[in-house]
């Protein structure tokens, strides 16, 4: 039997703007099985990266349920929720976001910083990391000496290094060209196939086919399946 | 983690280096202030605290009552200390020290050795003392038995340094010693003492006995003749205050009162209303005594130690809060990382964790800096402060503070930024929505206001530092210091004084030559009498006033004025019985026309001829006392009046002169305004000091503003470039930007005008002459705050404002 990683349940998220509310996601429902490849799609404004951004714990939903991995997150400590993400999600971002003063080792180093790894076994698991990305002769790099592509990769290498069960993937490829773009959309295949859940939201009808199902959202609220 | 943190922290000092270098150069400023400060205070009240016993140890002073105002001595008769031993069973020992230069062999002399040749050396630091005394002060012997090295009569004990400057590397014990060239009168060396420590507040070289030494006949059992510094050694447990009552009680009413009245004192029934007797713990002499009149060294004030070192942490704090600015200024740069370890997984304690770790780190090199710093200005501050200070690196507590107070500073300052900059939500920053840093301006302009209001502080205390100063040393005083030498130890020539001083007259450049060794100079002859309105000696008190005596060209030499009467006229016998008085004698006996009315002194009448008008004789910080000249030769001083711009040349006559009077001794001058300025050496310095201090607060908090100005310029480099493509000129552009920074500083003026004004007046209130406080210090110190940051911030504005708005604007 397949396990359910997260299901939302009437889930909404509304904002004030001066004294009108507007929903950014209005009444989601939805459930994601571990192991399937997710792909958002929309117009910009449609909700997809506050979905995202709600789903990954960084925004919070304020009406409706979400569970993940059977825990009620709508009615989660800060702390607990936190500890939530830290162990089990993993983000990548359009703008890649690495951490500018660190070198490309340290920021795929960082997340076990957080999770009090031994420096011994941060080493090896890191070192394993850079030989899977092929990126070991870049270690020392800092992400301003690095390419679009080459920085997304140390992103995702970031993003997977704490063995997450999820990956929160916002517009991946959206700052990069068509070429490098295919290599991370295998990338993302390839994982998923290794087990990884993903959900990515995208623009690109392209790369939204290597998932295996698509959400149409628009107004915040899904359209189609 | 911790290595983690450090490494971040290592290149972010090296990302922002400008910032990191004002950060870093700020703090080091302040921590060398701090350490330089801290160890001038250490030492400061460290005074005697190393003689063992010394909370036992107490000296006698003495509260002097006078229709209100308290004046306080140190100086009683030779039979107190042996009275209240005898006395007192709380009483453990008891000691003198009589230091009084009016006294044969005490002060300076001029001294020979058996063996050597005829020449005369010039030494200080002569002071009679109890053979307790060594005990008492714990002093530590180099050659000598500590027991007995004063116990037999013309006994001396010498200092290390003496002994090795005489007697090279050689035991002098048993050599002898002649003072004054008196060859009848030998001293014997029975003793090598360790100097005392630069934290005595004793600083004698030559411990004359007092075994079987009277100064004059009855001296040593009369009451009423006193000269000596007591000690008192009290048995542990005994309880202070009550002890100090009695004793006082006990001395004036079974002693004091019947010797007064047997003496015919006016007044003395009422002694108990004028006198107290007081105990000062031992350690207190040194911080606790400028109140005292006749100190036998100078004694710092512990309102400076305090002034001090609340400016010291005044420049540390103004450090830490450039600190505090610029990091929640530059918080834009700092939100992304912020944000994006929490997404990782940082908590929020991490982040703080790893902020403060920042902070601890640049305190840390700041501390290191500051330290190699306050070494390389060691020398420097120990001129200024004229004290023997050395840092303190084998005190066993000294390392671990400095590192104890970087942590404590480093934590401090680094406590609110890292508060602030681990709040931001990762959301928001991924978003780019940021507000950067303007939530916390308000802190920031309060900070900057605050430094301000310190460093204005600091500018009007300095401003009424000098000027008082200035005014001390250039206001009128009532005699002309300028192009007066005094030659010393013309006492030698015993009766060929006068000779020698007309021959002096004879030499050109010379318009007055005048023989006293009383001048208007702290550290001269002084000396303490009554004097009452003829035929009222039993009925009237006695005005307690100066009896010095002089020659009849000493008014003239010393450009005082006569301003009733006349002058004395030499071989006149009458002028045998006459005295010129000052005009405070005069009113203090309620004379109103003196001049020949006649002044009772313990019975002798004599006629006043003239009345001379007042003139400093004390530091400033007194009022002018009674004082009466008496016609007569007191003949250590020889003070010369010249008339000529070639001062090297009369000098030269003079010791020429000197050389064919006393061919075995050395010609010793000193310039009347140069030992004038000596008085107020220690003013001299706390200027110095001061004016140091202030300025280095000053500079801290310009290097904060800079910062903070250049900070706020990129910030509005988008919107200046916009209003300027909009059709903004230069001017208003600058106008702008500089603004605000000028409102802060106005906003500092406000608050610090009225502390500063508080805080002088009180400082002023000191000095019997000061200056008044007028508002154009307030206006100059406004107008230096105001220009100095106004210079600063426009660095960076006009920077700004003329920058190519296209360049900008492309780059966005």
């Amino acid at each position: 039997m397949v396990n359910t990683i997260l299901k939302l349940s009437q889930a909404t998220r509304e904002v004030n703007s001066g004294s009108n509310k507007i929903a950014l996601l209005d009444s989601i429902n939805m459930e994601v099985k571990e192991g399937e490849f997710i792909s958002l799609m929309g117009p910009s404004g449609s909700g997809k990266s506050t979905l995202l951004n709600c789903i990954g714990m960084l925004d919070n939903f304020t009406d409706g349920g979400y569970t993940f991995l059977g825990e009620p997150v709508h009615s989660m400590k800060e702390r607990n929720r936190s500890k939530l993400y830290k162990e089990y999600i993993g983000f990548v971002f359009q703008a890649y976001h690495l951490i500018d003063e660190l070198n490309v080792w340290e920021n795929i180093e960082t997340p076990l910083l957080y999770k009090n790894i031994k420096s011994s076994e941060r080493k090896a698991l890191v070192a394993d990391m850079l030989d899977r990305f092929n990126i070991v002769g870049k270690k020392d790099l800092f992400p301003a000496q690095l390419s679009g592509g080459q920085q997304q990769l140390v992103g995702i290498a970031r993003a997977l290094i704490g063995k997450p069960k999820l990956i929160l993937a916002d517009e991946p490829t959206g700052n990069l060209n068509s070429k490098q773009s295919t290599e991370i959309m295998e990338l993302f295949l390839e994982l998923n196939k290794q087990g990884v859940t993903i959900i990515q939201a995208t623009h690109s009808e392209t790369n939204a086919s290597y998932g295996s199902r698509i959400i149409n959202l628009l107004d915040g609220k899904i359209v189609s399946e | 983690m911790i290595r983690n943190y450090i490494k971040i922290a290592w290149r972010n000092l090296m990302k922002n280096k400008g910032f990191s270098f004002i950060n870093i150069i700020g703090l080091s400023i302040g921590v060398a202030a701090c350490i330089l400060i801290s160890i001038y205070i250490l030492h400061e009240s460290s005074y005697d605290k190393n003689v063992s016993n010394s909370e036992n140890i107490y000296r006698i002073t003495g509260q002097y009552i006078d229709e209100g105002r308290v004046e306080s001595g140190i100086h009683f008769s030779a039979n107190t200390a042996t009275t209240i031993l005898a006395d007192f069973k709380e009483v453990e020992n008891t000691g003198r020290l009589m230091s009084n230069g009016l006294f044969y062999g005490a002060g300076s002399n001029e001294i020979r050795f058996d063996g050597t040749d005829d020449t005369q050396y010039y030494e200080e630091g002569f002071t009679y003392a109890d053979p307790s005394m060594i005990d008492i002060m714990g002093i530590e012997m180099v050659y000598g038995n500590i027991k007995t090295a004063l116990t037999e009569p013309k006994t001396i004990v010498i200092s290390e340094k003496v002994a090795q400057k005489y007697f090279k590397n050689q035991n002098p014990i048993g050599r002898i010693m002649y003072l004054n060239g008196d060859n009848n009168d030998p001293f014997k060396i029975n003793g090598v003492m360790k100097d005392f420590a630069t934290n005595s507040h004793l600083d004698f070289d030559f411990l004359i006995t007092l075994k079987d030494v009277e100064f004059g006949k009855g001296e040593q059992t009369r009451w009423t003749q006193n000269n000596y510094f007591t000690y008192v050694v009290l048995r542990a447990g005994t309880d202070v205050a009550a002890f100090e009552q009695k004793m006082s009680n006990t001395i004036i009413e079974k002693y004091l009162k019947p010797s007064y009245k047997s003496s015919g004192f006016a007044g003395w029934e009422k002694l108990h209303e004028r006198l107290k007797m007081r105990l000062q713990p031992l350690t207190a002499i040194n911080l606790h005594s400028s109140h005292i009149a006749y100190e036998s060294s100078f004694r710092n004030d512990i309102k400076i130690i305090w002034i001090f070192g609340i400016v010291a942490l005044f420049i540390l704090i103004i450090a830490s809060i450039n600190f505090v600015n610029l990091s929640t200024a530059k918080s834009a740069n700092r939100a992304k990382e912020v944000g994006l370890r929490k997404v990782v997984g940082s908590t929020r304690t991490q982040l703080i964790g790893q902020f403060l770790a920042e902070s601890i780190l640049i305190a840390i090199i700041a501390f290191i800096l500051g330290t190699v710093l306050s070494v390389i200005l060691m020398p420097l501050f120990r001129t200024m402060s004229g004290t023997d200070l050395v840092m303190p690196w084998s005190s066993i507590g000294f390392l671990p503070i400095l590192v104890l107070a970087a942590l404590v500073v480093g934590t401090s300052a680094g406590l609110y930024p890292s508060f602030y900059l681990s709040n931001f939500k990762p959301i928001n920053v991924l978003k780019g929505k940021l507000s950067s840093g303007s939530k916390s301006s308000g802190l920031r302009s309060g900070l900057v206001v605050f430094q301000f209001t310190i460093s204005i502080i600091l500018i009007v205390g300095t401003l009424v530092i000098n000027q008082q100063m200035d005014f001390i040393l250039n206001s009128k005083i009532g005699f002309e210091k300028d192009q007066v030498v005094q030659i010393y130890s013309t006492n030698i020539l015993n009766d060929r004084v006068e000779t020698f001083k007309e021959e002096l007259k004879k030499l050109p450049g010379i318009s007055n030559v005048s023989i006293s060794d009383y001048l208007p100079i702290e550290g001269t002859k002084r000396n303490g009498n009554s004097f009452t309105n003829e035929g009222k000696e039993n009925t009237e008190e006695g005005v307690g006033g100066q009896a010095w005596v002089i020659d009849k060209d000493y008014i003239e030499t010393m450009g005082m004025k006569l301003v009733d009467g006349r002058n004395f006229i030499s071989g006149r016998i009458s002028d045998e019985k006459a005295v010129i008085i000052n005009q405070t004698m005069a009113k203090e006996l309620r004379l109103d026309a003196p001049v020949g009315k006649r002044i009772s002194r313990y019975g002798q009448l004599w006629e006043v001829i003239g009345v001379v008008e007042d003139f400093n004789f004390n530091t400033m910080k007194q009022t002018v006392q009674p004082l009466c000249f008496f016609r007569g030769i007191s003949p250590t001083i020889t003070s010369v009046k010249m008339n000529t711009a070639d001062v090297s040349a009369v000098l030269a006559s003079m010791e020429s002169k000197w050389d064919e009077f006393v061919p075995n001794m050395a010609f010793r001058y000193e310039f009347m305004d140069a030992s004038f300025a000596k008085m107020y050496g220690n003013v001299s310095q706390i200027k110095a000091i001061f004016t140091t201090f202030a300025i280095l607060a000053i500079l801290v908090a310009c290097l904060g503003l800079l910062a903070l100005s250049a900070y706020m310029v990129e910030q509005r480099n988008k919107e200046m470039s916009i209003r300027k493509v909009l059709g903004a000129s230069v001017q208003t552009i600058f106008k702008l930007l500089t603004k605000n920074f000028i409102a802060l500083i106005v906003v500092a003026l406000v608050v610090a005008i009225p502390i500063a004004y508080y805080l002088m007046r009180t400082w002023l209130q000191d000095y019997e002459y000061r200056i008044e406080m007028s508002w154009s210090v307030f206006a100059v110190a406004g107008v230096i705050a105001t220009a100095i940051a106004f210079i600063t911030v426009s660095y960076h504005a006009i920077k700004l404002a003329l920058i190519n708005p296209a360049k900008v604007l492309r780059s966005e």
